[in-house]
């Protein structure tokens, strides 16, 4: 016992010492990046010295450790202190901590959804009026953007509640060239050839994709984002929207043919993986795992782009595994639809430097210091993309950058007992035998309770 | 069952082989976790645990040099390279992910105009007299055998981590006096409500044991907020005062059961001698309620230092005040799903509490038996 007293003893006095803030990359020595959009924000900044406070976000880890290595460039420009703590409750201690009385001064939400219902509650400061015009003109899509992060307040006017940063691609399908040079195959420029191919695959004898909804209690999420895509691939944005709110009904036909298209690829037993059984019963985390296996178990998996963390290790991407655009009909004018994730940073206390911080994360050198390391897309178009950390990411973000449509992550914009709850039964009723039509009248049953 | 000692009835053996399988079923997870923590992650994800003391058959890909490998051998050129890692052996190899297997050592086969020979242990050899011009190798498939193989590096992994020298000491800061305060308040309580009468006693004892059914997930919020209005705030003194008011209702009703259970006769005479109350609970009640105080110590203990909930929400989350349960959810990752982290880390947080119930366990039978039987 004592021994290890004394071990503990030490190692809080080498993390103590480890703690120091430290710049990644040296300030004015690499071209790539946009030293002077950091001392613009520096020069305008200032006064803020001494300053402290902290955020409260869902990353961990290593995401941790990456959105730690952005924040001592705002500390070296404005002398302010910062403090970062993640936690993988976020969304439930978001919410008490802020009933409570003692929220961080600064939250990034992985959820518009969440974001917005405390927003209702008069929880969030609103940001500057001018913050909106400069997510319309500087990203991407940026009315898509702009319209995620503003939410009614607590009198029901419409106001800017959150800043985007860090975005996720979503409409990835992973398969392994060599596999498809050897067999012949051709990676699909369009939704009708990517349904040949599952076909052709299928007639050569073999299974064409991977599926696996598992994921312990929120089960089923995976094939939202598969219908997420469909609908953006067969109905207008305008319908997405529209169904996020419920005003387009989910049993609406429009949303019932989307779940149909779904059911094209996962309900098939010459489709996927250990028949259509296995769907809703293989995790999604060990559900990539046929496309390395030999001779493979499959040829496609459609997932975001975090799931190479669940590739074997070693596994190198452009290499041994590669991703192409999900792409859309050519038949339907809908153009390019990305469906993606992202992070939104809100403020929720009247700290001068906590809104400074939001200020700085407009900065393109806010956003090229993590896009230069890894796991960092950014729909901003006024960042150098020549700075992304390897050739996987930069791809991802001409995705982004190319996209006409960008729609978030639909069952993160739904009422939560929707979003997290009967859209993921739902589907997993749907993979399981039921019919389109059953599962969306049973998740309209339960939207209908909550209004 | 004294009078049974001679016969050993069938029924005894039966209860005795009830009683090992149960025994063996309710072990049989936690072995699995133990071996769990000493696989890698890939190893876990491919097979079962109960497979991992026998040899392996894996099928993976290894690829040859590229064009910049090559060296030339008269006329020939040549890319040669070891297939197998230490310890494995090759059973078949191909050449198509197809068939990964389709030939056995030994042989050779043509692959874009070369020749290519994989021997017995593991060598490739590919031949071609024009010059190889490939930017990337030529993908070998190999099946291979590989014997049972254990690691230790989740758990250096584990205790090497980040701050969990600091989140120890945290840990038992926060459980110690979790511990105790309760036990002290409750030791009270249980006193009064079992021996002193006073008015309403019945209906407060009654109150208490309502409060069991109280799930703590409904005080999260209104205790933060009460903490929060009258300057408590996060911090330990906050987190103490939580775990002892979700701990009380269970301890006071175990106790109070216990005591009740006492022989009224001792504590009628030792009011006669004239002894206060005070002394009565002091020098009697107390020391014969030991078992009882030493199973609900464990209980508290175990269930304060398993605790995340409660930590998170009444202590903060920063680098300074994380407990153990925290650092090691950290240590899972962002999308959870590392397996071995988690059996390797239930390992070793597991030791103090263990170390715990044996220095107590002797009175951890006679405390569970606490109040279900009342003698008289």
């Amino acid at each position: 016992m004592k021994r290890i007293l004394i071990n503990s003893a030490a190692m809080i006095a080498l993390t103590a010492t480890a703690a120091q803030a430290q710049l990644i990359f040296e300030p004015g020595e690499d071209e790539r990046f946009n030293w002077a959009s950091l001392e613009e924000f520096g020069a305008a900044h200032s006064g803020l010295e001494g300053q402290r406070f902290n955020i409260l976000g869902p990353w961990l880890g290593g995401d941790q450790e990456l959105f730690e290595s952005v924040i001592p460039y705002f500390e070296e420009a404005t002398g302010a202190e910062v403090e970062y703590n993640g936690s993988d409750s976020f969304e439930q201690q978001i919410v008490i901590d802020s009933e409570a009385g003692s929220p961080p001064d600064v939250a990034v939400f992985p959820q518009p959804g969440l974001a917005a219902g405390l927003a209702a509650k008069g929880q969030l400061k609103p940001l500057p009026d001018e913050m909106r015009q400069w997510i319309v003109d500087n990203y991407a899509a940026g009315e898509s953007w702009a319209d995620l992060v503003t939410y009614a307040g607590p009198e029901g006017e419409e106001q800017l509640y959150a800043f985007p940063y860090k975005a996720d691609v979503k409409s990835l399908v992973w398969y392994v060239p060599e596999n498809f040079e050897d067999a012949g195959y051709e990676v699909p420029e369009t939704l009708e050839d990517l349904k040949t191919l599952t076909e052709q695959i299928a007639e050569d004898g073999e299974t064409p994709w991977c599926i696996g909804l598992g994921s312990g209690g929120a089960t089923g999420w995976p094939a939202t984002d598969w219908v997420e895509d469909l609908m953006l691939r067969i109905n207008s944005p305008e319908d997405y929207d529209a169904w996020t709110t419920n005003e387009l009904k989910f049993n609406d036909p429009k949303v019932i043919e989307a779940i149909d298209e779904f059911g094209w690829f996962a309900k098939n037993g010459d489709f996927v993986a250990g028949g259509v059984g296995s769907v809703a019963a293989t995790d999604f985390r060990e559900s990539p795992a046929g496309l390395f296996e030999f001779p493979p178990n499959c040829y496609l998996h459609r997932q975001a782009s975090f799931i190479p963390t669940f590739f074997p290790e070693g596994t190198m991407i452009g290499e041994d595994v590669d991703f192409f655009y999900f792409p859309a009909f050519s038949e339907v004018d809908l153009g390019q639809p990305v469906l993606g994730g992202g992070t939104l940073f809100s403020v929720l206390t009247d700290n001068e430097a906590a809104m400074a911080f939001i200020e700085f994360l407009q900065t393109p050198i806010a956003q090229e210091i993590w896009m230069a390391q890894t796991g960092f897309l950014t729909p901003h178009t006024g960042v150098n993309t020549d700075v992304y950390g390897d050739d996987t990411l930069k791809r991802m973000g001409d995705i982004l950058l190319n996209a006409t449509t960008f729609r978030f992550d639909g069952s993160d914009l739904m009422p939560g007992a929707i979003g997290a709850g009967a859209f993921w039964t739902g589907m997993v009723d749907f993979v399981g035998g039921q019919s389109a039509e059953d599962s969306a009248n049973a998740i309209q049953s339960t939207w209908d309770t909550l209004q | 069952m004294d009078g049974m000692a001679g016969q050993k009835s069938s029924l005894t053996w039966a209860v005795n082989i009830a009683a090992l399988l149960l025994v063996v079923l309710w072990t049989i997870p936690t072995a699995g976790l133990l071996v769990s923590s000493f696989r890698d992650r890939d190893q876990i994800s491919t097979t079962g645990w109960w497979k991992s003391m026998t040899s392996q058959e894996q099928s993976s890909f290894v690829r040859t040099g590229a064009a910049e490998d090559q060296v030339q051998d008269g006329d020939l050129y040549v890319l040669e390279g070891d297939l197998v890692g230490e310890g494995q052996s090759l059973s078949a190899w191909g050449t198509s992910a197809r068939d990964p297997g389709a030939f056995a050592p030994g042989e050779s086969t043509d692959v874009d105009g070369a020749t290519l020979t994989v021997t017995e242990d593991g060598q490739y050899r590919m031949e071609s007299t024009a010059p190889f011009e490939m930017r990337r190798g030529e993908r070998i498939f190999v099946i291979t055998e590989s014997p049972p193989s254990f690691t230790t590096e989740n758990y250096s992994r584990v205790l090497n981590a980040q701050g969990i020298g600091r989140a120890f000491m945290n840990t038992m800061t926060v459980t110690i006096p979790a511990t105790v305060i309760p036990i002290l308040i409750a030791a009270f309580a249980a006193y009064a409500l079992a021996w002193m009468e006073f008015p309403g006693r019945a209906l407060l004892t009654a109150a208490v044991v309502g409060l069991l059914v109280v799930p703590l997930q409904v005080a999260l919020i209104p205790l933060l907020r009460l903490h929060n209005e009258i300057g408590i705030g996060k911090g330990y003194l906050g987190i103490w005062l939580a775990h002892t008011g979700f701990g009380l209702p269970l301890a006071i009703y175990l106790l109070r059961n216990y005591m009740v259970g006492l022989p009224r006769e001792v504590i009628e005479s030792a009011r006669v001698d004239g002894a206060t109350e005070f002394q009565i609970f002091r020098k009697i009640i107390l020391p014969l309620s030991f078992p009882a105080l030493a199973s609900f110590a464990i209980f508290q203990f175990l269930w304060v230092w398993n605790d995340l909930l409660v930590a998170t929400v009444f202590l903060g989350n920063t680098r300074d005040e994380l407990v153990m349960t925290g650092v090691l959810r950290e240590l899972m990752g962002s999308r959870g799903g590392d397996w071995e982290i988690l059996a390797t880390s239930a390992f070793i947080s597991i030791a103090v509490p263990l170390l715990v119930f044996f220095a107590m366990q002797k009175y951890l039978v006679r405390g569970l038996l606490a109040g279900s039987v009342k003698g008289g």
